[in-house]
């Protein structure tokens, strides 16, 4: 099994899989704690149809995922904002709106292509030198952007309206947080794929969020989780030749159900149960 | 220095606020003093949470003026902002946020630090004596979740004044506690505006709990019904008026309301 890691497209889906799992679950704390699960499954779909547009037209397909990942929860939270509209509501439109676009973006190309169907269920094995570089480059400035928010996105996500009202601008953080959420999206997609991304995001935290009352704690479980989760599947789905996207979330979600049998927040509630 | 020679750190003058078609608080004309400790009354729906978020500097008059430190509301800056500790009402803030006592208290800081200043050592020691004086300290590394109803109100009144405020804001600081609890953090709450010379703005449902404790009351119901101190206000003529023929001043002077809201103890 060893010489597996001595070809470089292994060592490319190994790194890939390792940013892209890390980056995940650290965004992934402010998504759970914000309580803005439903935004980023929205945002890869959004972000796929970007994808889908890119090829059909020509465009650079990660350009133009940005720009409708971005798009799409911007305007899903200055809706929320406007109080129009609660965000699962909002999100849930956009969410669908954009998936039948990636259909019809499909149907428009003439000629089957894999690369699209490739960010649809996810092919970290096909990374490529340049597609790790631009990922990189991605990664870098969203964790830039998370270390020098970090008080102010864990302020907002603890309560945005006593954020707001202690001096922080709370509203501009809000709507960084978004960005955040929908770069992660885009950096993730080649990886795992617009229909699981989420769950890289969503399952690491939500793990962590089980083993500890801390927050920095808690922060650096979901890192740890996150990573060690799409590392070790890149490598189960290779040695057993089955898809990568899929095998990294079945075993985040297998070490979730686990995190559950252990959680001291499950003994708790069973000890206050017996009171 | 008495009542009426300080200088206003509060003041509304003809402010209405609200939302499109609705007025929540109309024709507010009031001062709030430096020092002053200030008691918000009112039945449910009378404005008092709007009048909190207004000195927040959340709700923008759509009438009138609100001036906050010499500063209009609208216009209120993030160190303006950093000057008011508030405390929300309980239920706004998830409690079982992965969070410790110490991380709470650390948030006070965040808006006086402003954007891209950690926090360092100094804050750090606010922190840590802002637990002291609500008495915390030694639960600093506690789950915020795992405190009792009242220790967690003493965390926030912690990170209120880790804020090092000129103002406080207190938005029914003892619904939900039992009785001890509830006279526990108003006695905190008066002994910090002793000591610390805090302004004080205490909104809650309970007359007769800050009844002795206030210089002045001030009672809503979408306008100003009265402003003053809490024997003027407290007459049946003026209550009435606000509460409706379900009110009793029993003979030991507890204002007793029909609302169930508003029992007296």
């Amino acid at each position: 099994m060893l010489e597996l890691f001595a070809y470089d497209f292994m060592q490319r889906s190994l790194l890939a899989a390792a940013m892209v799992g890390g980056l995940c679950s650290l965004i992934g704390v402010f998504v759970v704690l914000r309580g803005l699960a439903f935004v980023g499954a929205g945002t890869s779909h959004a972000a796929f149809a970007g994808v889908t547009l890119g090829y059909l037209m020509g465009w650079p397909p990660l350009l133009v995922a940005i720009t409708f990942g971005v798009a799409t929860v911007w305007i899903t939270g200055w809706l929320e904002e406007q109080g129009r509209m609660k965000l699962d509501v909002s999100i849930g439109i956009l969410y669908t709106a954009t998936m039948a676009m990636a259909i019809v973006f499909i149907g428009l190309m003439k000629t089957y292509n894999a690369e699209v169907y490739g960010y649809l269920f996810g092919s970290v094995l096909s990374v490529t030198g340049e597609e790790l570089f631009l990922l990189g480059g991605l990664a870098t400035l969203v964790l830039g952007l998370l270390i020098a928010f970090w008080k102010e996105l864990f302020f907002i996500a603890f309560d945005q309206e006593m954020a707001e009202a202690s001096g922080v601008p709370a509203r501009r953080i809000f709507f960084l947080l978004l960005t955040l959420v929908a770069l992660t999206v885009v950096v993730a997609l080649k990886t795992v794929g617009a229909i699981l991304v989420f769950a890289m995001i969503l399952i690491p935290a939500s793990t962590a969020y089980q083993l500890t009352h801390s927050l920095t704690t808690l922060t650096l479980y979901s890192v740890i989780i996150g990573t060690a989760t799409a590392v070790t599947g890149v490598i189960v789905s290779t040695v057993w030749d089955i898809p990568s996207g899929p095998s990294i979330v079945l075993l985040a979600t297998a070490v979730f159900f686990f995190s559950l049998l252990i959680s001291p927040k499950r003994r708790r509630i069973s000890s206050n149960h017996l009171c | 220095m008495p009542i009426g020679a300080r200088p206003p750190i509060i003041r509304f003058d003809h402010a209405s606020f609200g939302f499109p078609g609705v007025t929540a608080l109309e024709d507010i004309t009031l001062s709030i003093e430096a020092g002053e400790f200030v008691g918000v009354i009112g039945p449910n729906g009378s404005g008092k949470t709007t009048l909190c978020r207004a000195v927040l500097g959340l709700l923008p008059p759509i009438k009138g003026q609100l001036h906050i430190f010499d500063c209009a509301c609208q216009e209120l800056r993030c160190r303006h902002r950093a000057k008011i500790g508030y405390l929300p009402q309980k239920g706004v803030v998830d409690r079982n946020f992965p969070v410790t006592v110490f991380e709470t208290v650390m948030m006070g800081r965040y808006g006086a630090l402003g954007l891209f200043h950690r926090p360092g050592p100094q804050d750090r020691r606010i922190a840590m004596e802002s637990l002291a004086l609500v008495a915390m300290e030694r639960y600093k590394d506690t789950a915020l979740g795992h405190l009792s109803g009242g220790q967690q109100q003493r965390v926030f009144i912690a990170r209120a004044l880790a804020q090092q405020p000129k103002v406080l804001l207190l938005d029914e600081p003892t619904t939900g506690l039992d009785l001890p609890m509830q006279h526990n953090v108003i006695e905190l709450i008066q002994h910090l505006h002793e000591t610390l010379g805090l302004t004080v703005l205490l909104i809650t449902h309970d007359i007769n709990m800050i009844r002795s404790r206030v210089d002045r009351l001030v009672l809503l119901k979408t306008r100003l019904y009265a402003a003053g101190p809490p024997a003027d206000v407290l007459q049946p003529n003026i209550l009435e008026q606000v509460y409706g023929k379900g009110l009793v001043i029993s003979d030991k002077d507890l204002v007793i309301v029909g609302d169930y809201h508003h029992h007296s103890h």
